[in-house]
């Protein structure tokens, strides 16, 4: 309709790259996201399932145990076609490098017996024969470097372990879930079906059956074994697989997109203000337009539109840089997982309506204020600012302040229940809205005394500078909001990490002595360590005392209610010996009750001598009491109940084992050299460990982070061009009464450097007051229990000076090529 | 509608800027008649308020007092999007400052207002528009490419395009050498005498208010003088006559 709007938009390539590059950005991390989730999705529910199964017969409960005798009993049945008996057990695989190799499944289920049931595809070499020899999975081929012939070691169960030769590679194909009960691990080893027996023991995981069609499973299961069997059918299973790919791709998607946002959101801040600079700069020819006939409407419309096209444009970039960047994301989530690369018309379809709600909505606000040029704007030279909005928008930005402010006070104290924290939680979130709401007038009051100081003791670069950044804090603080988000984020997460950094190694500090040696299973995960790892500590020369903690999630009730929490079975010796909590009433006898940490006391409104119920077995709740309370965080596990009341099933999974003695350290480092499964380390390896992994959990989140910085830089490139051409006369008096070209560059460095350092210093503030806030909900500390991340603050601070002074190179180039006499002419 | 109404009219007209002691009353109750067909200028010393009025005439500025008719439309009190509409079909404008949009062509410059109203332009009275102003090879040209009197005359040729009631010029040719002012005074001149267009012009160069039939002549936002067939003589004396009044 408007011919002109297009063209305006071509006539300024510079800026409509920039802020192309904003909207492509935002739209590229969603759908990096999507695809990611989507991938991860296709590739699990595109896993092959098996058809050739009718049912997998299964122990109900511990109680039950099959063994090839179930399954002799089972395969003379009338109906019933074939039967299949799968061994799984404890098999660790010992790489070229002589560590274990990290496997898919957890070491307690890598090992099974190879059959001709359809669950393996031979992919090189041959089946296995005897003792000697294993099939191994391709994955974990791919990983340890071995091949068909080579020689290499398994681990196996009671610290036992067998040389063999690797005879063939497989792809496996499960039948139903990869976790959860019943579910049917992706096996790392293979031995054939007498070796696996000899090896990984007698003990079934499950049986498969084949039966005629018309036959009832179930009536056949139950007539020839009795009750305390689970009897699945192949569909079931394969619909059970599906519903966990589904799952698992949600999960992703729910930690992917809600990142993804956060870069959006900042996308949408440089949009709205590049778009506010975009009108404000064409007042003039949106009044002459005005003059001459344009409505409102078309005036509004107009600028909408040209958001319209930006949006379109921007999106197909954002599209295509997301399909692009999807498997390097892929890449770092799931490292090592063999997934297929899937674009769904859905991911392409959410960038696009992404890019184009985000510029639209971003530029509304910038519409609506081109309509409302006048058009005696045209014929004057001073523009229209509404003060107006200023002053409402600081009022609701106090006024959010001071409510979350209060609210976050009203709920900082260290037992609060979680619904109070998340209200604490979500005021923050409020107040930092509120702050970003004034930072306009943060800037006036920020620049006034700025302004001083640089007319007294700046040079006249910064002096220009410094009062260019001054002249519209409106549109300064536009700009530097950009960048106060994504630093905000950085410094409220670089707390969150350093502060559950001091966590980790104080509780860990406090609860086990310098003296205690540590055993954990060297794959870590959900793996566990067994009874005879434990026997074997114990028999170690120079161990005095050994226990093994046993953690698990488990119900538990209470007289306020019920929950979930980790729950810890261990020797009553153990506490006061091989761990010291401190207590801080009762007593620390596991005989007499169970001892549980203050912090979880307070939350759920215990005492000493209250009652409890603990559930790691429905079918043996153990009813207690508290007989101590002991000084920790909520870390690790906070209840500890003896392991005699353990479920035995549980008593035999250890997590940890603690031992000490005059030389248990050095005898046990000697004693467990040869086994690649077991970890021996002490307190100060704990504590690295503890830190080194919530390190790596929150590095994603810096990358977003990142992300959300570069979008905001680009805003501020945007902001200095902007400037800079709305300056050209200005500019041009200056050369022409004696500015040289390189004072003019500084002076666009310093604008810069000034609306970016104060967007980071806004940040960094807001960061660590939401990051106090954070560890309060997260941690159920004191407010000021914190420990800032000055690593981070300062990486951040030198990082943001860096990127002010490259995005101002090329808006201070194109000032300093200002034509004097065009200019001024 | 009879020949004898007139194309523009105001009673009572006044404007006033801020209140309290920043008050300033740029018209103070004017009354004024603009003949159709008629080349009318407004003068005055600076701040005496022809430029305010111009802009309340042509319905740019809302007055804070008083009545103007456009033709039979009265326009105080119109809403914004009538005002739009009457300023798009009914008048015309050159500015000063030309403000032709940068990124269109001559051509579609010209017929900018045409396009704002979803119309095609009258071929034949492009055609004559064109012609008239000589700008026939200038047509694809972008305003960057233009001398400051091309620039004008393309200014011209928009505000004429529609066949306006009014043609508004505010300084028309404060930007122009001699040569290009007397052929752009000149042109709208012919327009008058030809086209029985009405102009109204707002100016402070005697030489130019001699192309108009008449000059209104402001002091302290009211009218205090007129002068029909004016010389150039004739107004320069009555403008010393004002400033000596003012001083």
């Amino acid at each position: 309709m408007l011919k002109a709007m297009p063209r305006e938009l071509l006539a300024h390539k510079g800026r409509l790259a920039m802020t192309l590059l904003a909207i492509a950005l935002g739209v590229a991390a969603t759908v990096a996201s999507w695809v990611a989730a989507d991938s991860v999705a296709t590739s699990l529910a595109g896993t092959k399932t098996r058809g050739d199964v009718g049912v997998a017969v299964r122990a109900a409960d511990a109680s039950t145990t099959m063994s090839s005798s179930t399954a002799k009993r089972l395969r003379g049945l009338p109906g019933v076609q074939r039967v299949h008996e799968v061994v799984v057990g404890k098999a660790g695989l010992i790489g070229r490098d002589g560590k274990l190799v990290a496997a898919t499944t957890v070491l307690d289920r890598a090992g099974t017996n190879w059959d001709d049931s359809g669950r393996f595809t031979l992919t090189d070499g041959r089946a296995p024969r005897g003792p000697g020899e294993i099939a191994i999975g391709r994955t974990e081929a791919g990983k340890s470097g071995l091949g068909v012939g080579d020689r290499t070691t398994v681990l196996l169960s009671d610290g036992r372990a067998r040389d063999a030769v690797v005879s063939g590679l497989f792809d496996y194909v499960s039948l139903g879930p990869r976790s959860g009960d019943g579910a049917d691990p992706v096996p790392a080893v293979a031995y054939d079906r007498e070796s696996a027996r000899a090896l990984l023991g007698e003990r079934l995981s499950r049986v498969e059956l084949v039966v005629q069609s018309g036959v009832d499973p179930d009536a056949v299961v139950r007539a020839a074994l009795g009750v305390g069997y689970v009897v699945s059918t192949g569909s079931e299973l394969a619909a059970a697989a599906a519903a966990e790919s589904d799952d698992t791709a949600r999960e992703l998607r729910e930690t992917l997109l809600p990142l993804a946002a956060i870069a959006l959101l900042v996308g949408m801040v440089v949009i709205a203000n590049t778009f506010t600079m975009l009108v404000t700069q064409r007042t003039r020819q949106f009044a002459l337009l005005r003059a001459i006939g344009a409505k409102r409407r078309q005036i509004r419309v107009a600028v909408v539109a040209e958001a319209l096209v930006l949006g379109l444009v921007g999106g197909t970039i954002g599209t295509l840089i997301g399909i692009g960047l999807g498997p390097v994301l892929l890449a770092v989530m799931r490292p090592g997982d063999d997934l297929g690369y899937t674009v769904s018309p859905v991911a392409v379809l959410l960038g696009y309506a992404v890019a184009v709600v985000v510029t639209v909505v971003a530029a509304s606000g910038a519409a609506r204020r081109a309509a409302l040029v006048p058009p005696m704007a045209a014929l004057r030279a001073d523009a229209v600012v509404p003060k107006d909005v200023l002053v409402r928008r600081s009022a609701l930005g106090s006024g959010l302040v001071v409510a979350a402010v209060v609210a976050v006070v009203a709920t900082a104290g260290p037992s609060e229940d979680n619904l109070t924290r998340i209200i604490g939680l979500l005021s923050a979130l409020v107040g930092a809205a509120g702050v970003l709401l004034l930072a306009p007038a943060l800037a006036v009051l920020l620049f006034r005394p700025l302004l001083g100081l640089a007319r007294r003791h700046g040079g006249s670069a910064v002096r220009l500078g410094v009062r260019n950044a001054a002249r519209d804090p409106r549109r300064t603080a536009g700009t530097a909001t950009a960048i106060t988000v994504g630093l905000g984020l950085i410094c409220a997460f670089g707390l969150l990490s350093a502060t559950f950094a001091t966590l980790i190694a104080s509780t860990t500090r406090a609860n086990v002595p310098a003296g205690t040696t540590v055993l954990q299973p060297a794959a870590g995960g959900a793996s566990v360590l067994s009874p005879s790892e434990l026997d074997k500590v114990r028999a170690t020369p120079g161990v005095s005392r050994a226990a093994a903690s046993r953690d698990k999630i488990v119900p538990i009730s209470y007289p306020g209610g019920r929950t979930e929490r980790k729950i810890s079975a261990i020797e009553p010796d153990a506490l006061g010996t091989v761990l010291t909590p401190t207590l801080t009433a009762g007593v620390a006898d596991l005989r007499r009750g169970v001892v549980i940490s203050q912090n979880q006391a307070d939350m759920l409104g215990l005492g000493l001598g209250a009652p409890i119920t603990l559930v790691p077995d429905p079918r043996t709740p153990i009813n207690t009491t508290i007989v101590g309370i002991y000084e920790a965080t909520e870390l690790g596990a906070s209840i500890f109940y003896d392991v005699a009341l353990a479920p035995a099933p549980l008593r035999d999974q250890l997590t940890i084992i603690y031992a000490s003695g005059p030389t248990a350290r050095t005898a046990l480092g000697e004693g467990f050299a040869q086994r690649p499964d077991v970890t021996v380390t002490d307190r100060e390896g704990l504590v690295a460990q503890g830190i080194e992994a919530q390190r790596l959990a929150f590095a994603l989140l810096y990358a977003m982070f990142g992300v959300a910085i570069v979008i905001a830089v680009f805003g501020v490139v945007n902001t200095l061009a902007l400037s800079v051409m709305e300056r050209t006369r200005e500019i041009g008096v200056l050369r022409a009464i004696g500015a040289s070209r390189a004072l003019v560059k500084r002076t666009i460095r310093v604008e810069s450097i000034v609306i970016s350092l104060f967007g980071a210093l806004l940040g960094v503030t807001l960061g660590l007051a939401v990051g106090a806030v954070m560890q309060h909900a997260m941690f159920g500390q004191h407010l000021w229990d914190i420990t800032v991340p000055i690593g981070v603050i300062l990486t951040s601070l030198t990082g943001i000076v860096v990127a002010a002074v490259v995005a101002a190179l090329w808006p201070a180039a194109k000032a300093a090529k200002t034509d004097v006499l065009a200019a001024i002419g | 509608m009879t020949t004898t109404t007139a194309a523009i009219r105001a009673t009572g007209l006044s404007k006033v800027y801020g209140s309290g002691a920043a008050r300033v009353i740029a018209l103070d109750g004017i009354e004024v008649r603009v003949r159709r067909g008629a080349f009318t200028a407004i003068m005055g010393p600076s701040g005496s308020g022809k430029s305010t009025l111009l802009h309340c005439l042509a319905g740019l500025d809302a007055p804070t007092g008083g009545t103007i008719w456009v033709g039979d439309t009265k326009i105080t009190g119109l809403s914004d999007d009538e005002l739009t509409d009457l300023r798009r079909d009914r008048i015309g404008f050159v500015f000063q400052a030309f403000n032709l949009v940068p990124t269109l062509t001559a051509a579609e410059n010209i017929t900018l207002p045409l396009d704002l109203a979803g119309r095609r332009p009258d071929p034949q009275l492009l055609d004559r528009v064109v012609g008239a102003l000589g700008l026939g090879h200038r047509l694809d040209h972008r305003p960057s490419q233009l001398s400051g009197g091309q620039q004008q005359r393309v200014a011209c040729a928009r505000a004429l395009i529609t066949g306006p009631d009014v043609v508004f010029a505010d300084e028309p040719t404060g930007a122009l050498d001699s040569r290009t002012s007397r052929e752009l005074l000149g042109f709208l001149r012919d327009s008058v005498d030809e086209a029985g267009q009405t102009v109204v012009m707002v100016t402070h160069d005697p030489v130019a208010a001699v192309y108009a039939d008449r000059v209104l002549l402001l002091a302290d936002g009211r009218i205090v003088d007129e002068v029909q067939a004016p010389t150039a003589e004739t107004v320069l004396d009555r403008l010393k006559s004002l400033e000596r009044a003012g001083a």
